[in-house]
């Protein structure tokens, strides 16, 4: 060691906890240390080409630890310093081969082929992922999926039961359909938990095929990896550690570029399509704002949006089939205005149910209007089952009658009819 | 071990990029990407506060990352994209980093070009999107006014209030780009 020091005439000083510290104790029993796959992998890792290291060389003053190849071009092409902490390596001879390390790794990863071969995998899997444009790809797929998928799921009865067997195994898929059953039946709080993106991911059976799947096969590729290495760790673990410890769902959003562009790209697709469903709250009239409001919130919390039946009910409202029949003089201006989809909160009373009707029906009359109809009175009633009309009386809200008659998973059926005063 | 890369051609600290760029078959190039797309995984999974990088489009040697302004600073609150151009020869050599937000900064000049040591003859291997983007970030509210690229920035840093005056002036000019 003297005989390369360049510096002969430096002296060599103990630090105090270099005078103090003992050699560790060589294990010669059958302990046992654990030792995490993170920390284990910074330590075989060379910080250079981020791989596990190959021929390791040592910085003799340092000890820093760099493959052969790596340390060598970094020499070559930068300062004459160790690249971790910047002391000077005048040339190769300030190296030392370490076969003990290399010994070392080979004993911990017996089969390094093997190990390389499933990083290749893992980083062409990972690539796939990565890609942007693939990325806004699925995304946009997604958006158009659920934007064709969104308005029949209102009406018809089941769709969303199907959607759990379209997910086809992807866990997340499976898990959110099932929620989204609960919730319906239930109304229970629970769904909310659910983070946006599960639910946005998995919603729709279209969907789960591309952004969905897309973070399930990230989430897989991963998981794979321990299972045939014989367990100790690569950068491949670690990710799985990561994964295992975290929903893959956060991963699905590989990082806050485009993560913004997927919160922020489906909401503006469901602020369209809400309006084009509450085309008749145009926020003319009180009631009006307070439906529209709400159904913006709505888009806020997307995925919650019909899930959170514990706060928004939707109904279909109908003319009495036979109080308001296809001759009457209200029902032959309105044509085809005179069923209406409606989407309002829960706590809102049947009263103000009949007041919007109202209101939005001399809306949308305007002079057509007959003259006898103006400020018109409505009666209520439900549907529980075909033919079977129930009044309802002024002050339920609307969960009540949901919870009383309805309880499906479908929008409520209620019909109109004017009051005859 | 590669010894086909000769003294002549490898010398000159990552400058002469075209030497070392022959000089790297294409083999290496896979190792570029490769080492890119490791460190693409690991900010990732560190998920680091106030900075985020991604490739730019499908080329995995083009990056854009934002970094916030530093909290406590003139510069909070604000954010900036930066390019990042990495050579064939990274980590070997740095990458070309600039500010595509405009920045009003003694060591940034109104190109969004960049005076940082670590970029140039202080670059080590060790380096990676992240420390950069977290030495840029550093930089920002801690100037090296002996070496400004932007003299007026430099001669104005001192009163920290007139500063910040001209700053918010200065975002309210280029808020279109």
């Amino acid at each position: 060691m003297t005989s390369l020091d360049p510096a002969p005439n430096k002296t060599w000083d103990l630090s105090l906890y270099e005078l103090q510290r003992k050699p560790q104790e060589i294990i010669t029993d059958s302990t046992e240390i654990a030792v995490s796959p993170r920390s284990l992998h910074s330590e075989l890792m060379c910080p250079i080409c981020l791989d596990m290291l190959k021929k390791t060389m040592t910085t003799k003053e340092c000890l820093h630890r760099f493959c052969s190849d790596c340390i060598v071009t970094a020499l070559r092409s930068g300062n004459k310093e160790c690249p971790t902490c910047r002391k000077k390596l005048v040339s190769k001879r300030s190296l030392r081969a370490d076969p003990n390390f290399d010994l070392l790794i080979s004993k911990i990863y017996p089969s390094r082929e093997e190990y390389e071969a499933l990083q290749e995998k893992v980083m062409a899997k990972f690539n796939q992922t990565q890609s942007q444009q693939a990325l806004v790809n699925s995304i946009n797929e997604g958006i158009k999926l659920q934007s064709q998928n969104r308005p029949q799921r209102f009406r018809t009865k089941g769709s969303c039961g199907g959607s759990g067997g379209g997910g086809g195994g992807g866990g997340g898929a499976g898990r959110s359909s099932a929620n989204q059953l609960q919730v319906h039946d239930t109304a229970s709080n629970d769904s909310n938990s659910n983070t946006n993106s599960i639910d946005r991911d998995n919603r729709d059976p279209g969907n789960s095929g591309a952004s969905a799947t897309s973070a399930n096969t990230s989430a897989s590729t991963v998981a794979v990896t321990p299972s045939t290495t014989s367990g100790a760790s690569t950068s491949a673990n670690r990710m799985h550690v990561d994964d295992a410890s975290n929903p893959p769902s956060v991963r699905s959003t590989p990082s806050p570029v485009p993560s913004n562009s997927s919160s922020s790209k489906p909401k503006r697709a469901m602020s369209v399509l809400t309006s084009e469903r509450s085309e008749e709250s145009e926020s003319d009239s009180q009631m009006d704002c307070r439906t529209e409001g709400d159904s913006n919130i709505d888009t806020e919390g997307e995925g919650i949006g019909e899930l959170g039946i514990n706060d928004e009910i939707e109904l279909v409202f109908k003319p009495h089939p036979t109080e308001m029949s296809a001759d009457n003089q209200l029902i032959r201006a309105l044509k085809e205005n005179c069923v209406r989809y409606i989407k309002t909160t829960a706590n809102a009373t049947v009263d103000h149910l009949s007041k919007y009707l109202a209101m939005r029906l001399t809306l949308d009359l305007g002079a057509d209007l007959p003259e006898a109809c103006r400020l018109l009175n409505f009666c209520i009633y439900v549907a529980p089952q075909p033919q079977q009309l129930v009044i309802l009386n002024g002050n339920q809200t609307l969960h009540q009658v949901n919870d009383k008659f309805w309880k499906v998973n479908k929008p409520m059926e209620m019909y109109y009819s004017w009051k005859k005063t | 071990m590669a010894q086909n890369i000769s003294p002549e051609q490898s010398g000159g600290a990552g400058g002469s990029s075209k030497h070392t760029d022959d000089s790297l078959p294409v083999k290496d190039n896979h190792a570029v990407s490769k080492r890119l797309h490791k460190e693409l995984m690991n900010l990732m999974m560190a998920n680091e506060k106030g900075i985020s990088a991604f490739p730019d489009g499908e080329n995995i040697f083009k990056w854009v990352g934002t970094l916030e302004g530093p909290r406590n600073t003139v510069y909070a609150n604000q954010t900036y994209r930066l390019s990042l151009d990495f050579p064939n020869s990274y980590p070997y050599a740095a990458p070309v980093v600039k500010f595509l937000t405009p920045c009003f900064h003694p060591n940034v000049d109104l190109q969004g070009a960049i005076c940082l040591d670590i970029l140039k003859d202080k670059w080590s291997a060790l380096y990676d999107v992240r420390t950069i983007l977290l030495s840029i970030q550093s930089l920002l509210g801690e100037p090296n006014n002996e070496s400004p690229l932007n003299a007026q920035a430099a001669m104005m840093w001192h009163d920290q209030k007139e500063y910040k005056k001209y700053l918010d002036a200065f975002y309210e000019k280029h808020k279109d780009t």
